[in-house]
């Protein structure tokens, strides 16, 4: 994911919690489907079948058949079940990633707009060469090498998602490092490092979030695009990306088995892009990232 | 002027070399693949030392890294482990299929996103303007490789219009190209949208209305051309982000370039074309920037004024 544009915001950081009582509607459908997979992923295990449990007998049914709402594929798998359980695995991967993500790249952002140099000048030419190599052809000839565990998938998938972090974070700090605050916290005896946790870290908290929300769809993306190629998440642990896979052999007789994992992914991911908007929107920053 | 494209150009190289680097380290990082194959009646004891020394496993990390660099500069990938063609010739001939889809891909998307994001600037904020916008936002969430799967249920199978696969015939690049392209769209809309109303704002557009041009012929004629050459440098930046969405599509319908190679060398271990694709991809990328540089200059007479 990299940053394509950054507006900060206009006016003073402590006019803007209160500036709009009302959530902006992006905001509101998009935490409506982030509940809704959530109460899906937490009750699949008690109410639905195991997703692995094959059974030949109960193989392609149909959607809407008798105990099994979203139909079975070619070896019997419920599909609910599969989804509900891709969701908890996803969402794990997702915000593992995130999180280290944002926490290295915060702080390499922080330091590299603060200290300036070389430090920042060999961060930048990092940016250039995370730009001109693919993701998702650096993840998949990882892959060859590295064996493909969850732990590895998440450590793949957080070595080029900092780099945005570090970058509008860079840009922050460069801004807020001239501010006359920084310079009395300076001449009042605040170390550097106080300096940085202190005033440059909350500067650029509004940037960070929106930027967290909107990578959580581009990650799951990213992990079921590997799974779907068979070399991410594997059975045991479930994917909606291994499932399209599956169905893709039995395109024709069973579209349920790619259609569904499908449209639930694509309503997370619109859901990470709508909270994204709407936090930016709330906190008056924009974040603008592509990337696949 | 030249001093500009210099600096890039040694940027260029630097980031090669990093590509190289990665690559390099990708694929020894982790041991030696001839290990892996174990040893017993296939591969006696003798064998798999001579099968380590003829690749050079024996020998220092830094030693093999001058190694790889000088054969690279010579332009020697190795052999592929599983044909017998020779890394770089298996690569060159993907990387232009690749290009050729995204080329297509690219063109079909801005042919849709053009008009829409210049009608979205001049009816902007009426209500069929926020229809567009956010029917953009939830096509945007679309996973590509999903709606080629999709495509190929409804075109493929079912109405039997398109091949599923790319089988040679010029119309197999028809439903990758729409897999790609819907989901650009979207960005590319975005994109031209924000950079029109940037421009919008300078003083030349208002003096311009108020000497009574209509909005459509200002945004057409005098917007448009100043919008251009940062969405050029974007498009040239973002060639990564283009290349990630088409590797997955390409393994869908087999579509014989970069992706489809990647991951048919992933599954098979075949080291040397995946540190060619690396590397080389990098390459190509560096290419395209520097050409953006150009045409950035040929489209901005400022530029080339202020002798960057």
């Amino acid at each position: 994911m990299s940053v394509t544009s950054i507006r900060l915001p206009g006016r003073a950081r402590g006019a803007l919690s209160a500036r709009r009582r009302r959530w902006p509607t992006s905001l509101v459908v998009g935490v409506a489907i982030v509940v809704a997979a959530a109460v899906l992923a937490l009750l699949g295990p008690l109410l639905l079948p195991d997703p692995n449990h094959q059974d030949l007998l109960t193989a392609a049914l149909p959607p809407l058949s008798a105990g099994h709402p979203l139909g079975t594929d070619a070896l019997g798998r419920d599909v609910l079940a599969w989804i509900a359980s891709s969701i908890r695995i996803s969402a794990l991967v997702a915000v593992s990633v995130v999180t280290v993500a944002a926490l290295v790249g915060v702080a390499v952002g922080l330091l590299a707009g603060y200290v300036g140099g070389a430090f920042d000048a060999l961060l930048m030419r990092l940016v250039d060469l995370q730009l001109a190599i693919p993701p998702l052809l650096l993840f998949i000839c990882a892959a060859s090498v590295v064996g493909r565990s969850l732990l590895v998938i998440i450590v793949l998938l957080a070595i080029p998602s900092w780099v945005p972090y570090a970058r509008v974070v860079r840009t922050r700090v460069l801004v807020e490092r001239e501010r006359a605050s920084v310079a009395a916290a300076r001449l009042a005896g605040a170390s550097h490092l106080g300096v940085l946790v202190r005033e440059l870290l909350p500067a650029t908290r509004s940037l960070v979030i929106v930027l967290a929300s909107l990578q959580l769809g581009w990650i799951l993306l990213w992990e079921t695009a590997l799974s779907f190629v068979g070399i991410g998440v594997h059975p045991p642990s479930t994917s909606f990306g291994y499932m399209i896979a599956q169905g893709r052999d039995a395109l024709a007789q069973q579209w349920w088995v790619v259609a569904f994992p499908g449209l639930v992914l694509a309503l997370l991911v619109l859901a990470s892009n709508l909270i994204g908007d709407g936090l930016g929107e709330q906190l008056d920053v924009e974040v603008e990232v592509t990337d696949a | 002027m030249t001093r500009y494209l210099l600096t890039r150009l040694a940027q260029g190289v630097a980031v090669v070399l990093g590509a190289v680097a990665i690559s390099f380290l990708l694929v020894n990082a982790v041991g030696n693949p001839v290990d892996a194959l174990g040893t017993g009646a296939q591969l006696t004891e003798r064998a798999h030392r001579e099968l380590i020394h003829q690749y050079g496993y024996d020998q220092p990390l830094p030693a093999r890294f001058a190694d790889y660099l000088s054969r690279l500069l010579r332009g020697d990938f190795g052999t592929s482990f599983r044909s017998e063609d020779s890394a770089l010739a298996l690569v060159l001939r993907a990387l232009p299929n690749t290009f050729l889809l995204i080329l297509v891909s690219v063109v079909l998307a801005w042919l849709i996103a053009a008009p829409v994001a210049i009608r979205s600037v001049l009816k902007r904020d009426s209500r069929s303007d926020r229809v567009v916008r956010n029917g953009l936002v939830v096509i945007q969430g679309v996973p590509d490789f999903w709606l080629a799967l999709l495509l190929v249920i409804v075109f493929a199978v079912t109405l039997g219009w398109l091949p599923a696969i790319a089988d040679g015939s010029p119309s197999a690049i028809v439903l990758p190209m729409c897999a790609i392209a819907l989901p650009l769209v979207s960005t590319f809309v975005r994109m031209l949208r924000s950079q029109l109303l940037e421009v919008m704002t300078s003083d030349f557009v208002i003096a311009m209305s108020v000497r009574g041009l209509s909005m459509r012929k200002i945004v057409l004629r005098h917007v448009l051309p100043n919008a251009l050459p940062p969405i050029v440098t974007f498009m040239a930046l973002q060639l990564g982000w283009l290349l990630g969405g088409t590797l997955i599509v390409e393994t869908v319908f087999g579509w014989p370039g970069i992706g489809d190679l990647a991951v048919t060398a992933t599954t098979q271990t075949d080291l040397p074309v995946v540190e060619a694709a690396i590397v080389l991809t990098a390459a190509a990328y560096v290419l395209c920037n520097l050409l953006a540089d150009l045409l950035v200059v040929a489209l901005d007479p400022r530029i080339r004024v202020a002798g960057r």
